[in-house]
């Protein structure tokens, strides 16, 4: 392996907490909450593929492969959800959306 | 002996159980017989003790209070100072349930004050003959307690209560030092039988020994109403007349001096405590001749009068003179007695009209009350030859033969005190009966002053025996005093020698101060001024009249040192400790759990940032544990 | 010369989510996340997975990204010049929790992890998808009926009612 592994943890590791930062930092608006799950995910897929390439396995890639797969999926369902919200209630906005309160 | 003596502390006690338990299920007629009924027999059986004595005894009823080595058995003690005073109480008292029969035949609530009554009568028994200081203290708190309830007997009214509330915590304060005393007793010498203790009181330091007196003599203060502890006395004429006069003129305010005369042998070779005493006697006596000298009440006026003559006992208890002490309390509680039942025939007639300046003209109208009253007048105020003037004068005389400046001082005190007197006691018979019938606004067909017969009879006995009195114990130049005699084994209870030119001295001034006032009296009121002293009662009365007429301001001084700071005491208490701190605390733990709940609450907003934030948080908090423990 | 490239990349990676996340216009932060993974591809092939490399650019910047560029386009959210980012207020959550995991997941990186064979090896298609189709073939299926789940769910929830 070209680097450490350390490193590719390192990196994956800030790649997340950007991606979380993400989300947290523009909580109130549902699409910028979608694209820090979707950074967070990269990051994850880039410590399996670094955790396969340093124990020389093929299982690292192949799951880094299915989570690419299942973001996919869920980035669809989400996204036609901000649609159908939108059309509710003509926002963005995700506190709007608060009546699962108590 | 112990039938006897048994049977006079058993029949008032049965016959106030049964009154209280079963007398509404009696007739009328019944309950009033049972009560006085009892008394009578207890008065008979006294006598017949009387008849059977010969020499001090011890009797042991029943065991009582035993713990390790205190021992406090129901053991009754008769000797010559108990014997006479239990005739004296049950004499007195049976006349007095006699005569309250017809005075409180229009109250509905007879039954309580005849249990309470015969109660009482139970309690002074015991009082007096209790060979064993818890056994009288027993009898000391229940004549407190049946005090308490005779003299709030109207509790209905506020006043009447407040009064009866008053006498009970003032006389509780010297019931305290009392208790003090009994235990320190205890601790020193290790018995609580008065014949013990009295043998053994030579054997404590005199410091020791001026303590315990000092202590008593508090005991004495509160029961007896001296000073400093005598307000609760022209209050407590709340109560009902006959009430007054049983309580509060012949049995239990004597019950202080009964105590200190039981105690003399322990506590007489203190001078200092001694001294005290006597001083308290003297200072009261005079105070309370002021104050009566202004009153307008006439069962106030009489309560003044009653406290004077106590400080006179008390006077003679602190010379030393147990004997003329003695004498002195027994015709007084003759003579008081029947001038309260007197002023109870007076207000029964007048309607309940207690003020003296809106009386006048009874004696033609009551003429079988005013010869009684004139009596037991001549009583109190020591006109010569009546019982008062000798009992008095004996003990005037055993002060003076004392000797030193602080008892020659008293004795000029005693003096004075006779002369005031002598001078309010005049005045009071002739504003009540004196002047012509201005009494006839109040008397008409309508309601007509008339006095049950019952009442008045009573009277008569009483006036007998506080005129014939002195036969008790006549002084030395007309033959001795049989009392002296009955008395000479007591300690103290030897009156001093004095040479027969010396007591007739001593008893010609007692007598001329007494005719004195007598005259000055009927130089104020007497027939023509009288109709000026009514008017001049109608407006304000100057300020140095209102002193003495408010006891000296006592009360306005108790209330301003004490009452106000413990009311505003309790009131912080209560606003700021009891509702602010406990309560409160209470409440602001409860709120503050309530406010939590809800800001706890607060965090299901619904909001998806929230949530998302709470999400992370945890995440963080997890992956910041694991790190930590893996550290 | 391959790490002076991985450092490279990974700089362009870190620089470019960061501008991705800080960015108050939806379509930019859109375009600078796709530069980041366009990056992260060369990263992945870099460590021996060029299939994923191929993958993650086809799928994720290619389809994905652009996803979210129809939804953000489609969806009228106001003017984008007056789009405020959020304040000081909402991002100091993110930086406190960011360093709490940030410092955690360093010290557990701090143990050591022992070193296997240097060396750049590389895996090729045939080998991929021999272990995705021989060991990993239930997991194929399942995910394939997730994309259909996925597909139904997205048509149901985007349709407009009849009126």
């Amino acid at each position: 392996m070209i680097v450490p592994l350390t490193h590719v943890l390192i990196l994956a590791g800030i790649i997340f907490v950007m991606g979380l930062a993400c989300a947290i930092a523009w909580r109130n608006n549902l699409i910028m909450i979608l694209i820090g799950i979707e950074i967070m995910l990269n990051a994850a897929m880039l410590a399996f593929v670094g955790g396969g390439a340093h124990w020389r396995l093929v299982d690292g890639q192949v799951f880094s492969l299915v989570i690419m797969a299942l973001t996919s999926s869920e980035v669809s369902l989400a996204l036609s959800m901000v649609v159908y919200l939108h059309r509710r209630k003509k926002t963005v906005s995700a506190d709007e959306f608060s009546e699962m309160k108590g | 002996m112990k039938l006897y003596l048994s049977l006079i502390l058993l029949l008032p006690l049965l016959g106030g159980i049964i009154n209280a338990l079963a007398g509404r299920f009696l007739p009328r007629k019944g309950s009033e017989l049972l009560a006085c009924g009892v008394i009578w027999g207890a008065f008979a059986a006294s006598i017949f003790a009387s008849l059977e004595y010969h020499g001090a005894a011890r009797i042991d009823l029943m065991g009582w209070l035993s713990a390790f080595d205190f021992q406090a058995p129901v053991s009754l003690y008769i000797d010559p100072l108990s014997l006479v005073m239990i005739v004296m109480i049950t004499f007195v008292c049976a006349l007095i349930h006699t005569y309250s029969i017809a005075y409180m035949a229009h109250e509905e609530d007879y039954v309580r004050y005849f249990a309470l009554l015969n109660l009482f009568v139970f309690a002074m028994l015991t009082l007096v003959l209790a060979e064993n200081l818890p056994l009288l203290y027993l009898g000391w708190e229940g004549v407190g307690f049946c005090s308490y309830g005779l003299i709030g007997f109207w509790y209905n009214d506020e006043e009447n209560a407040t009064a009866g509330r008053k006498a009970f915590i003032v006389t509780r304060i010297g019931d305290t030092a009392f208790g003090i005393a009994i235990v320190w007793m205890f601790m020193l010498l290790g018995t609580v039988s008065i014949t013990e203790l009295n043998n053994l009181g030579s054997t404590l330091p005199m410091a020791t020994v001026t303590g315990i007196g000092i202590l008593l003599l508090i005991g004495a203060m509160g029961k007896s109403a001296q000073m400093p502890l005598m307000v609760w006395l022209p209050d407590a004429m709340a109560g009902p007349t006959p009430v007054s006069a049983l309580i509060h003129a012949a049995t239990m305010v004597t019950a202080g001096v009964y105590l200190l005369a039981r105690m003399f042998p322990l506590i007489s070779p203190s001078t200092t405590a001694m001294a005290a005493i006597a001083v308290t006697g003297g200072v009261t006596a005079f105070y309370a001749a002021t104050c009566a000298m202004a009153q307008r009440d006439l069962k106030r006026a009489l309560a003044y009068s009653t406290i004077s003559q106590i400080g006179y006992m008390m006077l003679g208890v602190g010379a030393g003179a147990i004997t003329a002490a003695t004498f002195h309390l027994l015709v007084h509680a003759f003579f008081k007695a029947l001038l309260f039942l007197g002023a109870g025939c007076v207000i029964a007639a007048m309607h309940h009209e207690q003020d003296i300046f809106k009386m006048g003209g009874l004696r033609k109208r009551l003429p079988l009350t005013y010869w009684p009253f004139l009596a037991g007048g001549a009583c109190l105020a020591g006109l010569p030859l009546t019982g008062g003037f000798f009992s008095k004068d004996s003990i005037l005389a055993a002060v003076w033969l004392k000797g030193g400046a602080l008892y020659g001082g008293l004795y000029l005190l005693g003096l004075v005190t006779a002369l005031l007197t002598s001078i309010y006691t005049f005045r009071m018979i002739y504003m009540v009966f004196g002047g012509d019938d201005s009494a006839r606004k109040h008397c008409d067909s309508a309601h007509a002053c008339k006095v049950p017969g019952l009442m008045e009879w009573a009277l008569v006995p009483l006036a007998l025996l506080g005129l014939f009195g002195g036969l008790l114990n006549l002084p030395s130049y007309l033959g001795g005093g049989w009392l002296n005699g009955f008395f000479s084994a007591l300690p103290g209870g030897k009156e001093a020698e004095a040479s027969h030119s010396l007591e007739l001295t001593l008893q010609a001034i007692a007598g001329v101060l007494a005719l004195a006032g007598l005259a000055i009296a009927h130089m104020r009121y007497g027939k023509a001024h009288r109709q000026e002293r009514i008017a001049a009662a109608e407006g304000d009365a100057p300020g140095f009249v209102t002193f003495f007429q408010k006891g000296w301001r006592f009360d306005d001084l108790y209330r301003f040192l004490f009452i106000r700071p413990y009311e505003a005491l309790s009131g912080f208490l209560w606003h700021q400790v009891d509702e602010g701190l406990i309560d409160g605390s209470l409440d602001r733990l409860a709120s503050f759990l309530g406010r939590s709940g809800e800001g706890l609450g607060a965090w299901t907003s619904g909001k998806v940032s929230v949530y998302i934030i709470s999400f992370a948080a945890g995440a963080a908090l997890v992956m910041a544990y694991t790190a930590w423990f893996l550290l | 010369m391959e790490q002076i490239f991985f450092y490279i990349l990974a700089a362009v990676v870190l620089i470019a989510t960061l501008l991705a996340i800080t960015e108050r216009h939806a379509v930019h932060a859109i375009v600078y996340l796709a530069t980041s993974f366009f990056a992260l591809a060369g990263i992945f092939y870099l460590l021996g997975a060029p299939l994923i490399a191929v993958f993650e650019v086809i799928i994720y910047a290619g389809a994905i990204m652009v996803l979210f560029l129809f939804v953000i386009m489609m969806l009228d959210m106001g003017q984008p010049e007056k789009a405020r980012g959020p304040s000081l207020k909402q991002w100091w959550p993110a930086l406190l929790l960011g360093a709490i995991i940030l410092g955690s997941m360093f010290t557990l990186f701090a143990t050591t992890i022992p070193e296997t064979l240097a060396g750049w090896s590389y895996t090729d298609a045939r080998e991929f998808s021999r272990v995705l189709f021989r060991k990993y073939g239930v997991a194929v299926e399942v995910i394939s009926l997730q994309l259909l789940f996925a597909l139904v769910g997205a048509l149901y929830l985007g349709r407009r009612k009849l009126p």
